[in-house]
């Protein structure tokens, strides 16, 4: 591959770019930080998240102040307006599990709590802010003995076999897997 | 067959591949996904910013390491060689469509195997499939589907996915602010990068000299029964993902409530039978492509392109099943994916009338 002038001349120049390209590199090293190549996408993110997080707070701030006050019946209220209004957002949902649990209507909040953790899987995580893993494990638990008795006392019921399965798809999501 | 190096070199393989892949998940990676290809080409494509699923996003080490292993071990062992040339652009939408056989089953066959030495029942109906697969595509070969015998030749680029994975492997050390790194889900779950990228490179390495693959293996038996050593490779893995299952306390049998898994028996069925069909027409696995890629097959390195785009489009698409199930994108997907590949055979049959 070094045959004739065209062969040295390509090499010589192939040389020469990859000697610019490193120096290039090599004198802007770092300089990007904040800068020209902005925060870098995925820091970025992390404001939007840390945003988000906060806009859930406001959003959902008079829900809890209902929740603390005792009102759970008008804090559900408030959650079917704030859930129509708001059809992607998870928290809605998860806020009416725990509510619902509260009220001990065990089969409701399994079904609100999918809902909310199939928007978005940050709940079922340990590390996420938003997370209420320990609360889901303790509804799979609860959920087991409880919703699994009833439905395998009673076999042809659907409705008791579908909130089973919602049981053991927050049972599959709190196992973890890669999705 | 005792006396033989190669049968060794299966057996060691194999019990390596599986017990790594069962202990990388108690290091760190999401449960039964210790070493999952398609999982792991789902999370790069992510890093590089194909999708936008921010939980499904990381650069994983192992995946580069199988690569750069093979490709150590080719060089070392003067294996390396640039060819490629047959049916580039089927093999380009092979790799496609073997992310959306991977993506509705959850796993690449690997993970399959580590699923099911998990005590995940539900991957029972996905061996069915994979074996149901490959058996389908072996008929196709023996009736004359074949898309053609590659070429050598420095023409063809081989070492050109090689030194994309080097600059992966600059990328995960250097993380310069495009390349994306989750910090919720499950590409924020992983081994730390040294065990991680170890792996890989002995697992690729060693794979490279064995030419040990799940698929090829359920190819091989098919064909040779017991006589092929890549039957005892499978039964090494299996017997070291389920010893070190029980060792670590992760061996949970049942159907209900598994990691990463859905009820949908039939479409994890037909996903891993797209994914056998698929495999044994180009010739390996995902695993397996990446390994030939390493070696300087750019036919292999086509389906790894391939695999890159369908790890993107399974995410951004909504292709990818979840354990709420599969969605009408998947099912469609699969459908396409098996349209693909009997098209695919209908064009590449050698007719002998």
């Amino acid at each position: 591959m070094l045959n004739d002038t065209f062969d040295k001349i390509t090499w010589l120049l192939l040389a020469v770019v990859i000697a610019a390209l490193a120096a290039l590199l090599a004198m802007n090293h770092g300089a990007g930080d904040g800068k020209a190549a902005g925060l870098g996408k995925a820091v970025e993110r992390e404001m939007a998240y840390r945003a988000r997080i906060e806009l859930i707070g406001k959003l959902y701030g008079p829900v809890e102040e209902l929740r603390k006050a005792g009102k759970n019946q008008e804090a559900l209220l408030k959650l079917d307006e704030l859930i129509r209004k708001y059809p992607g957002e998870a928290h809605g949902h998860i806020l009416q599990g725990e509510i619902l649990r509260e009220m001990g209507a065990l089969d409701e909040a399994v079904a609100s709590f999918e809902a909310g953790v199939k928007l978005n899987g940050d709940y079922v995580d340990a590390k996420s802010p938003l997370s209420r893993r320990g609360t889901i494990q303790g509804l799979v638990d609860e959920g087991l003995k409880s919703v699994g008795g009833r439905a395998a006392a009673n076999p042809g019921n659907r409705s008791l076999a579908a909130s089973l399965r919602r049981v053991n798809y927050l049972k599959s999501r709190l196992a973890g897997g890669c999705e | 067959m005792l006396r033989d190096r190669h049968f060794w070199m299966v057996v060691v393989a194999g019990l390596l591949l599986g017990g790594l892949g069962a202990l990388l998940a108690v290091w760190g990676n999401p449960e039964n996904s210790g070493i999952c290809v398609s999982c792991f080409i789902e999370n790069s494509a992510g890093a590089l910013g194909m999708h936008d699923n921010s939980r499904m996003q990381y650069l994983r080490p192992e995946l580069i390491g199988f690569v750069l292993g093979a490709m150590a071990s080719a060089l070392l062992f003067r294996e390396f060689r640039s060819r490629g040339g047959s049916a580039p652009l089927p093999r380009l939408f092979a790799g496609i469509f073997l992310m959306v056989g991977c993506g509705v089953f959850i796993g690449c066959p690997i993970k399959l195997f580590l699923r099911l030495t998990a005590g995940d029942l539900t991957a029972v109906a996905g061996v069915a499939g994979l074996v149901a697969g490959v058996w389908a595509g072996l008929r196709g070969l023996a009736n004359g589907v074949e898309l053609g015998q590659p070429s050598r030749g420095q023409g063809h680029g081989g070492p050109l996915i090689p030194v994309f994975f080097i600059l992966l492997l600059f990328f995960l050390f250097v993380r310069p602010g495009f390349i994306l790194f989750s910090t919720q889900g499950s590409a924020a779950q992983h081994a730390p990068v040294p065990i991680a990228l170890g792996a890989g490179v002995v697992l690729g390495a060693l794979a490279q000299r064995s030419r040990f693959c799940i698929t090829g293996s359920i190819r091989d038996v098919f064909l040779m029964g017991k006589r092929t050593p890549a039957l005892w490779g499978v039964l090494a893995f299996l017997a070291a993902a389920v010893a070190a299952n029980i060792a670590t306390g992760r061996y949970n049998p049942g159907l209900l409530g598994q990691p990463g898994a859905h009820l949908e028996h039939l479409w994890s069925f037909l996903g891993m039978g797209l994914v056998g069909w698929i495999s044994v027409l180009i010739g390996g696995c995902p695993f397996r492509q990446l390994i030939k890629a390493g070696e300087g097959d750019a036919d292999a390195g086509l389906v790894v392109v391939g695999m890159f785009i369908g790890g993107a489009l399974v995410q951004s698409w909504g292709i990818a099943a979840t354990a709420a199930g599969v969605s009408l994108a998947g099912k469609v997907a699969i459908l396409a994916g098996f349209a693909s590949i009997l098209a695919t055979s209908l064009l590449f049959r050698t007719r002998s009338i």
